[in-house]
């Protein structure tokens, strides 16, 4: 549904990314992985129509991403960001409020609640709502913008994605399973889910396919299997990996050398 | 039933934003009788009677009464109406720049508008009658208000032109190029206050402490299309304003036109507090002030910060001018120095109280 | 329509009340029209002043409507005035249009330095309150006159008029001032003719203007720490009139008013300027 040919960004006369062509489907979850500064938040960002791409194309349904009106892209994809802080003072159930917005005017503005009611309880965070944003740890903050995300495609009725970035930097292992496992059951819905992630584990394990970036260039697209290959992983982390059945690959550092 | 009892009383009443407008438009309309009906010269009810006979066309006035219909209907009604407006306009102002630059200490001041208006209005004072001359008699009343609306949108003009770089006004660029337009500002208007003479520094000192004294009917169409438009047109950018909450980024992963609404809110911002310091001088703290309560009862949605700053903004500064032309009678206190007074030790508390609840 | 119809029965209002002449309320505003009205025998008409009319006594215990650039217009409607005489200083405008609309009744009385302004002043004021101002300003210009022989026998002293020196670079006054006004008809010379108006004095300049007197407003003069005080400011200290010690310090609305009192405040500040001089006694009048 979303679609990048020959995607190329430079920033202050640096390119960030080159050209990167790749596909986000409806159904499937891809993960965006590789080192830091590769560029995968840059390409999620020019996916998400935020930024505009220095060279090549990227389309919602063949339309320039650029040329959609910002509500109607914001009815097709709803993004959850690293660090979302609010301004001033605002109940959790307010915030997650906020995902409706770009229903307004729309006849879906009749199930506001409901929706509101359904991401609350999707993301976990019903319990949280009447509670002050200011109040909350890192992690309920994560939680609670999920809902918010998940609020906005509420609705959508044809293909949506929901975009997110790095979303489990903040949260327990118990939170980070149950995200993960709402990832998939949000694309077993159907929804197109484009994912940053650093935990090559939790690649391995929630991913469709794996958009493998190195330096701006994209290394490999595919079955984690493919795009997680210890050998490719080692020329781009310069470190040996590891794959183990049904946990994934694994860095072997000194340690873990020595115990292995 | 304990959970019950620790929720946030003010979120029902959140969830009712026509209740708590209509609350805030009977506080306004009970403001505005009181500015009516109170002052230094008293009006007994049969004098309000008698003017208001004569109003709707029931009997004429007495002569008896005559002074009080020149009081109730020349004096009051315009300025009341005036502070309303221009009240209304400064709460809602101060209320969208807070939520446009996501800063709780933002005011219209930031965007220059003031020191623009100031500049303009020193330089009306200093050189008005000497450039104009004789035209100054015709054009006077006009000419100070005149030259401190332009002079209050120039000044917002240049500055979000610094602010705007490949067409995106950064936030952090705007605010410093703020920071640059009030400095020059001041210091040119250091320069027209050297050349002043000592009637014209007290004049321009009167100037910046804010007053309605000089409210007419003539100015009320004026004030009610350059105020009460722009205001109705901040209010309408609620949604937008409410999506701002979250980021620039996040305003636009919701649907909103980011740029547009920026460019729009500023200017609406700056052709309301402009209008409204053309014909009062400067008024602090309304803006600063007004929004910050509403949030504090209300949360910090606009669909309940922008009008309610508006309607809460309009109330207060009718009450202050109210006080400021009661306290002092026969003499008057600057109205600028009411609010002050009473925004200032409130704002004070407002933080303390913030910092306690934190702690 | 109706509102039209309340401005206009507004405007009726002046005539309703002149016709009670004997009871009838002033409110003066301006040193000058307040000191005159109390001359002309009509203080105890008087029912509000303002700020700067502080003489003579009796006008310090009636209300204050304020500053005189800063005027109320309900504030004067509240004292119902059946004659409100201001001083064309009296503003803002913005306020008086205000008082306009209403329909208050105002009496204007343009302002001036010099024997010309005062007399006009006097016989203005007593047009507009209905007594005949013709004599008292005939006094006053006798009087006046009768000093002008012997201060122009004089040689004109250098001197400036300091408004303040308690911050900074002292305060003098220029060209088309009161003060200048004052210091020439004194048998003084005003040596600051660069500009008009007050404006602060570099120590640079005052050595150049070299002044021998400096000439001040007892209460600005008390504010700067009396004349140690006012020595002690750079400007003030290279001059001559430092040297000499010879400050000296008048009253300010006495000095610059303008009003009845005009006579004999020129002669107070000439003879304390030229102490040796062979200057007339004035008689005592009532109004000083």
């Amino acid at each position: 549904m979303i679609a990048a040919e020959g995607i190329g960004f430079r920033a202050g006369g640096r390119p960030l990314l080159s050209d990167v062509s790749l596909e986000l489907r409806p159904g499937e979850v891809l993960v965006l992985a590789g080192p830091n500064g590769a560029g995968k938040s840059t390409l999620l960002k020019i996916l998400a129509g935020e930024m505009a791409c220095s060279a090549g194309t990227a389309r919602l349904e063949g339309k320039t991403l650029g040329d959609w009106h910002p509500r109607d892209l914001a009815r097709r994809r709803a993004v959850l960001g690293q660090h979302v802080g609010v301004a001033f003072p605002m109940l959790a159930q307010a915030v997650v409020a906020l995902g409706r917005l770009p229903w307004h005017g729309s006849p879906e503005r009749a199930r506001d609640e409901q929706a509101i009611a359904a991401a609350l309880a999707e993301a976990n965070v019903a319990h949280l709502a009447p509670r002050a944003h200011a109040t909350l740890s890192g992690g309920e903050r994560q939680r609670v913008h999920l809902a918010r995300a998940l609020a906005q495609l509420d609705g959508a009725g044809m293909p949506a994605a929901l975009m997110l970035d790095e979303p489990t930097a903040s949260l327990d292992a118990g939170h980070r399973a149950a995200l993960l496992r709402l990832l998939r059951r949000l694309a077993g819905r159907g929804l197109a889910v484009l994912v940053v992630l650093h935990d090559l584990q939790e690649a391995a394990f929630v991913a469709d396919r794996v958009a493998l970036l190195e330096a701006g260039r994209l290394i490999a697209c595919g079955p984690p299997e493919e795009a997680l290959h210890p050998a490719l992983l080692e020329r781009v982390y310069g470190l040996p990996f590891r794959n183990l059945p049904g946990i994934g690959p694994i860095p072997l550092l000194e340690g873990a050398l020595t115990q292995g | 039933m304990h959970i019950a009892r620790i929720a946030p009383p003010q979120r029902r009443l959140a969830d009712r934003p026509t209740l708590i407008l209509l609350g805030g438009a009977v506080l306004l309309m009970a403001a505005m009788a009181a500015g009516v009906l109170f002052g230094p010269a008293r009006i007994s009810p049969g004098g309000l009677g008698a003017v208001l006979a004569d109003f709707l066309g029931l009997a004429p006035l007495p002569d008896a009464f005559r002074r009080d219909a020149a009081v109730l209907g020349v004096i009051r009604a315009p300025r009341v109406l005036m502070a309303a407006l221009i009240g209304a306009g400064l709460g809602a102002a101060g209320a969208a720049m807070q939520g446009l630059f996501r800063n709780p200490l933002a005011d219209p001041g930031l965007i220059g508008v003031s020191a623009g208006a100031a500049l303009a209005a020193v330089a009306a004072i200093v050189f008005g009658a000497t450039v104009f001359g004789a035209a100054a008699g015709a054009l006077g009343l006009w000419m100070l208000p005149l030259a401190a609306f332009i002079g209050g949108l120039a000044a917002t003009l240049l500055m979000t032109r610094l602010g705007t770089v490949g067409g995106v006004t950064g936030v952090a660029t705007l605010l410093l190029a703020g920071v640059a337009v009030n400095a020059l500002a001041g210091a040119l208007t250091g320069l027209l206050i050297f050349t002043a003479d000592d009637r014209q520094v007290r004049d321009i000192t009167f100037w910046t402490l804010g007053s309605l004294a000089g409210s007419r009917w003539e100015q009320v169409p004026v004030v009610a299309a350059l105020v009460g438009l722009p205001t109705l047109g901040l209010i309408a950018l609620a949604r937008p304003l409410d999506a701002l909450l979250l980021g620039e980024a996040e305003a636009f992963h919701l649907g909103q036109k980011v740029e547009v609404v920026k460019r729009i809110a500023v200017t609406l911002a700056a052709i309301a507090v402009a209008a409204g310091v053309a014909f009062t001088g400067l008024i602090g703290f309304v803006g600063l002030v007004v929004p910050h309560l509403l949030r504090l009862g209300f949360g910090s949605g606009h669909r309940i910060v922008l009008p309610g700053s508006a309607l809460l903004g309009a109330a207060l500064l009718v009450l202050a001018d109210l006080a400021a032309r009661s306290l002092a009678a026969p003499a008057e206190l600057p109205v600028g120095v009411v609010t002050a007074l009473l925004g200032a030790p409130f704002f004070l508390w407002l933080l303390r109280r913030r910092a306690g609840g934190v702690a | 329509m109706r509102r039209r119809a309340l401005l206009g029965l507004a405007a009726g209002l002046p005539a309703a009340r002149f016709a009670h002449a004997a009871e009838r309320r002033l409110v003066t505003v301006g040193g000058a029209v307040t000191e005159t009205v109390f001359a002309l025998g009509a203080g105890d008409q008087v029912v509000a002043v303002d700020s700067t009319s502080t003489f003579p006594a009796p006008t310090r215990r009636l209300p204050q409507v304020g500053y005189l650039r800063a005027l109320a217009p309900e504030g004067l409607i509240s004292l119902n005035p059946d004659l409100l005489l201001l001083s064309d200083e009296a503003g803002p405008p913005q306020a008086l249009a205000v008082l306009r609309a209403a329909g208050a009744p105002m009496a204007v009385i343009p302002d001036g330095a010099g024997l010309d302004a005062v007399t006009r002043k006097i016989i203005r004021i007593g047009q507009a309150i209905g007594r005949d101002g013709t004599a008292l300003a005939g006094t006053v210009a006798a009087d006046w006159q009768a000093l002008d022989a012997p201060l122009a026998a004089l040689r004109p002293l250098r001197a400036i008029f300091v408004l303040s020196a308690a911050r900074g670079a002292p305060l003098v006054s220029g060209r088309s001032t009161h003060a200048d006004a004052m210091l020439q008809a004194c048998g003084a010379e005003n040596c600051v003719r660069d500009f008009q108006g007050y404006r602060p004095l570099s120590a640079e300049s005052a050595a150049q203007l070299a002044p021998e007197a400096i000439i001040m407003m007892d209460h600005a003069l008390a504010e700067a720490g009396g004349i140690d005080g006012v020595l002690r400011a750079t400007a003030l200290a290279v001059t001559p009139a430092a040297s000499a010690r010879r400050v000296v310090a008048v009253e300010g609305s006495y000095l610059l008013g303008f009003g009845p009192r005009a006579a004999h405040a020129r002669r107070a500040l000439a003879a304390l300027l030229h102490p040796t001089a062979n200057l007339p006694a004035l008689p005592g009048r009532d109004w000083v």
